[in-house]
């Protein structure tokens, strides 16, 4: 598989509108004394236990750059320790980052006087924790329209916003249990609730279902992807959990001691991984149903007909499998009415197979 | 934070060492040496005179006369009008709250706090509340109940003005509380008796006084509490509403304060049990109420003083009931008020405030005063049964104190034993022992026992004692803590690790430890007096009943606490249950131990200095004659020196445990 060009052409040729809505340049968080102090210095590069055996600090986050855009769903996965949790929290300051540039939706994050940033975490950002951190002396649509009443928003208004936004994840029922007397699936749904009753721009989703046991876990995977699909919202999703990683990204990046190994879309990472980390992450992703044509396509021969079967090339290999099964002819790999490749069987079974790449 | 800051626990390491560089060893012959120089040259080498500053003593009299000068000349400028105006702030709350406590008359009072205990706190706390009120009725010390009641309310809520904000801030503010915390350990280790000394110098016998007193003593625990109770509220939830763009002021008013709302109360709960428990000190500056009674019944009227004292315990005990379950009922973070329990609650509220105000009309009609037996009625006396409960303590005292009697039969021999076995030696060995080698002898073991720097202290501390010119007698007193700790230590193993193995015993022990850790200090020693009359024995007894139920609970919980899968692995290997007590839970708990060992002896010490009052010598003794003759530059150097006692003894026993929690790190 020709994997080097096809990184390219699927994770850089997307269409994307304007600007990123979150840009953040070389965030750095190091927790210690003088912490500041490290940047820039040869014991920046130092791998973690060594530098804090000499220095004392902890880098949680180390040199991170992204963008995320718009109506974008973008995961950073990676395992615990990995600072994933961290670097979400410095991209609205509950952390305060070490060093870096953070943009939200225009506004510059970093450097933002307190007044400014409580603005942009009241209207543009709004985040769902691990552990729901839910008022448990308030009632659900308390909880719901806490964001409102922090706002100024008036009672009458506020309850009848969090009415709407319950109806919308099926909480209509339990507006006045109190928190404690709810499964903790439920209580994330409060929590996702509650972040979308501020109507933001972006939501950022720090392990949210983690504690959640693992049927739970699905429900609230599709409930994100519905609401993602219906508002259309940009989100920031922090996950150790590779499958759901892949469920819900369009794009994720991995992040190992601190640092982003790589950032791509699933079939970037299943079909190229950067190094032998990820690809020790992504070992036993059945690669069919993540890889599309694309990455197993190859050029038609010259004078080769192309009178086969018509697929798009975004399709995944396990829903062209039934396809390539009825015909008899190879399968034309198609963007738009070209055709840009031809799929026989044996690329499938290959593909399949886990074999290549 | 769910990142990186997970620290691999370094987990205990005990170097092996030789035999001689063994703790028990280099200890064991460190009190050799000292023994054997005490059997040399007993007696013949007292603390040089030429190391004392004698004339400290008129120099602490001159400055008290000069101060009491400018305070009636009205001289002296800014410091001195806040004292002042403090003193007479104190003052007129106090009177304040005593006039409005007997203008609502008894009846008032009574249905009032009843009624609003009820409200509050259910059915028990309404029960509690009717049973104190009752008792002070009975016992026929209804206004100094009352006016216990009011000095209470006043320290107690000007001690909350001042910890709740501090709690507050300590506890949002990491940096603030780490600054704060070495002066709440300091205050932790002050024992109460030492600086009533100093806050009569500033603010003369009366209210004020005790008030401060009583201020400086519950002010801590109320802004450690407050500020665990801030810092308790889940991390999530705060950065939940930080990441919803709450003000620091919505965050405490919306989140932390509802959500700590619990500890908070238990924190008002710590300050009243702490308060009350001075308020019979706070009787010997001024105070009066029921610690007025107690003092000066202490000799003339043995009867009264201990019906006095009974009562501080019940109102103690109901204050502590009462409060706690008001913290529990009215926690919003568990009880889920719907709409209709909401409106019954108002409801109530309304039918209570509307009774209170009836009664409070109808007494008042009737002419009903503000103190209990209502020498305007026609039945006096018979109302309350004071004569009859005063010869019925009478009686018992006459009991106990007759040598034919079956319980002087015992407690005769054990005072006896304490005292000849125990105590007179280890006193004359300390008092008498060759200074130079008590001193160097003291900071060795301290070394030994905790390294280095208790070791500079312990040699400052005792430096500083002998430098006073009180070396003999807080030799006396150390002799004292020592005794009683020991014994206290004994019991206190002994109970907490029998509690810890048995179910049964440790829920018989659990109301017995609560009530002794409720009562105030001056309390225990009272029946003592009368039960052990033998001078030193009361303040031993008594520091050792105030003492052990802390020892014995912390090494419950040690003991408890030691992780069950060791427990388990021993049991697995076939260890018998004594094995498995021995061999692993023992000595896994051993920080734990050496923390009831540090707590211990801290309360002893605070227990055995107020002996001084009962004629048990030492550093307490000084202090009672400053207090009760007004010698005031003596009284303040003994408060000095119990200090001083008190930095060291906590030092030491501290030392070890720190060292390890250092290695740890």
């Amino acid at each position: 598989m020709s994997a080097p060009a096809a990184t390219s052409t699927t994770a850089a040729s997307r269409e994307r509108d304007g600007e990123p809505l979150i840009r953040a340049t070389g965030v750095w968080k190091i927790f210690g004394p003088k912490a500041a102090t490290i940047i820039g210095t040869p014991d920046a590069e130092l791998p973690r236990t060594e530098l804090r055996a000499k220095t004392g600090c902890v880098a949680a986050v180390r040199d991170v750059s992204f963008e995320v855009w718009p109506g974008e769903v973008f995961v950073v996965m990676g395992l615990s320790g990995s600072g994933k949790s961290t670097l979400v929290r410095t991209l609205i300051r509950l952390i305060e980052p070490t060093a870096g540039t953070i943009s939200i939706a225009g506004d510059e994050v970093t450097g933002a006087s307190p007044a400014a940033l409580r603005d942009l975490r009241r209207h543009k950002v709004s985040m769902v924790f691990q552990h729901f951190g839910l008022l448990a002396h308030r009632r659900v649509l308390d909880n719901v329209a806490f964001g409102l009443e922090i706002q100024g928003v008036g009672k009458a208004e506020r309850h009848a916003r969090a009415r709407e936004i319950l109806g919308l994840v099926g909480l209509e029922d339990v507006e006045s249990s109190f928190p404690d007397q709810l499964s903790g699936g439920m209580q994330q749904r409060v929590g996702v609730a509650r972040a979308f009753a501020g109507d933001p721009v972006v939501m950022l989703y720090d392990e949210p279902f983690s504690a959640l046991d693992p049927l739970i876990r699905r429900d609230m995977q599709d409930e994100v992807i519905r609401l993602q699909a219906e508002t259309g919202k940009t989100m920031v999703f922090i996950t150790h959990d590779l499958p759901e990683a892949l469920r819900l990204g369009d794009r994720i990046a991995i992040m190992r001691d601190g640092a982003i190994v790589q950032i791509g879309t699933p079939e970037d990472l299943v079909g190229s991984p950067a190094d032998e980390y990820v690809e020790n992450f992504t070992r036993d992703v059945p690669r069919s149903h993540v890889l599309t044509l694309r990455w197993i396509m190859r050029e038609p021969e010259p004078g080769e007909p192309v009178d086969g079967p018509r697929l798009d090339v975004g399709t995944t290999v396990r829903n062209a499998v039934p396809v390539i099964a009825e015909s008899s002819r190879p399968v034309c790999a198609t963007s738009g009415d070209e055709v840009v490749g031809i799929v026989d069987r044996d690329a499938v079974l290959r593909a399949i197979a886990g074999e290549g790449g | 934070m769910t990142t990186v800051t997970e620290t691999p626990i370094a987990v205990p390491v005990v170097a092996h060492r030789p035999w001689w560089r063994g703790k028990i060893v280099q200890s064991g012959a460190i009190v050799a040496g000292m023994w054997i120089a005490y059997r040399g040259w007993g007696g013949d080498h007292p603390w040089p005179n030429g190391l004392v500053w004698n004339q400290l003593t008129f120099k602490l009299d001159d400055f008290q006369a000069w101060l009491i000068e400018k305070r009636l000349t009205g001289g002296g400028g800014l410091v001195f009008s806040i004292f002042d105006g403090f003193r007479i702030m104190c003052d007129h709350l106090v009177a304040w709250f005593f006039d409005a406590l007997t203008w609502l008359t008894w009846l008032g009072t009574a249905v009032a706090g009843t009624l609003l205990a009820w409200r509050f706190g259910g059915l028990r706390a309404g029960g509690w509340a009717l049973g104190a009120f009752a008792a002070f009725a009975v016992t026929g010390l209804w206004l100094e109940s009352t006016e216990t009641l009011a000095l209470m309310l006043t320290a107690v809520g000007l001690s909350l003005v001042i910890g709740v904000p501090l709690g507050i801030a300590a506890g949002r503010s990491r940096r603030f509380g780490r600054w704060l915390t070495p002066f709440l350990d300091a205050a932790q280790i002050v024992p109460a008796f030492a600086y009533l000394m100093p806050v009569v110098l500033f603010f003369s016998i009366g209210y004020a006084a005790a008030v401060v007193a009583t201020m400086i003593y519950a002010i801590p625990p109320c802004i450690r509490i407050t500020a665990l109770g801030i810092r308790r509220v889940p991390v999530n939830t705060v950065e939940a509403a930080a990441s919803m763009g709450a003000t620091r002021r919505q965050m405490l008013g919306k989140v932390q304060l509802p959500l700590s709302r619990r500890m908070l109360l238990l924190g008002l709960n710590q300050t009243i049990l702490f308060a009350l428990s001075m308020v019979v000190i706070a009787g010997l500056i001024g105070g009066g109420g029921l610690g007025a009674v107690v003092n000066s019944g202490l000799f003339s009227n043995p009867a009264l003083a201990i019906l006095a004292g009974a009562v501080i315990v019940v109102m103690a005990m109901a204050l502590d009931r009462i409060t706690e379950s008001v913290a529990e009922r009215t926690d919003p973070a568990r009880r889920h008020l719907d709409a209709p329990a909401k409106r019954r609650l108002r409801l109530q509220s309304l039918g209570v405030a509307g009774v209170i105000t009836a009664t409070v009309v109808v007494a008042k009609l009737l002419g009903v005063s503000g103190d209990f037996p209502d020498y305007s009625g026609v039945r006096q006396r018979a109302v309350t049964a004071q004569e009859w409960l005063l010869g019925q303590i009478q009686t018992v005292l006459d009991y106990v104190q007759d040598p034919t009697s079956f319980v002087f039969q015992i407690t005769e021999p054990v005072g006896n034993f304490i005292l000849t076995e125990l105590l007179l030696p280890l006193q004359g060995f300390l008092v008498e022992a060759p200074w130079f080698t008590t001193l160097g002898g003291l900071t060795l073991l301290a070394l030994v026992v905790s390294g280095l720097r208790p070791a500079v202290t312990t040699l400052l501390m005792l430096g500083l004692i002998g430098f006073l010119g009180v070396w003999a007698l807080a030799m006396d007193t150390l002799s004292q803590v020592l005794v009683a700790t020991l014994i206290a230590v004994l019991i206190g193993i002994g109970l907490g690790v029998w509690a810890a193995e048995s179910r049964t015993v440790s829920r018989a022990l659990r109301p017995v430890n609560d009530v002794l850790q409720t009562l105030p200090q001056l309390v225990y020693i009272i029946p003592f007096i009368y039960l052990m009359p033998v001078s030193i024995v009361p303040g031993i007894v008594a520091g050792v009943l105030y003492a052990f139920p802390v020892v014995s609970r912390l090494v419950e919980r040690g003991i408890k606490d030691v992780a069950p899968d060791a427990v388990e692995a021993a049991g697995a290997f076939g260890a018998t249950r004594r094995q498995v007590l021995v061999k692993v839970k023992v000595p896994l708990a051993g920080d734990a131990i050496m923390l009831g060992v540090n707590q211990g002896i801290i309360m002893v010490l605070a227990v055995v200095v107020i002996g001084g009052l009962v004629g048990s010598g030492g550093l307490g003794y000084e202090v009672a004659q400053g207090l009760v003759r007004g010698q005031f530059g003596q009284g303040v150097i003994a408060s000095v020196a119990i200090l001083a006692l008190g930095i060291t003894l906590d030092r030491v026993t501290q030392g070890s445990r720190s060292k390890r929690k250092e290695s740890m790190e």
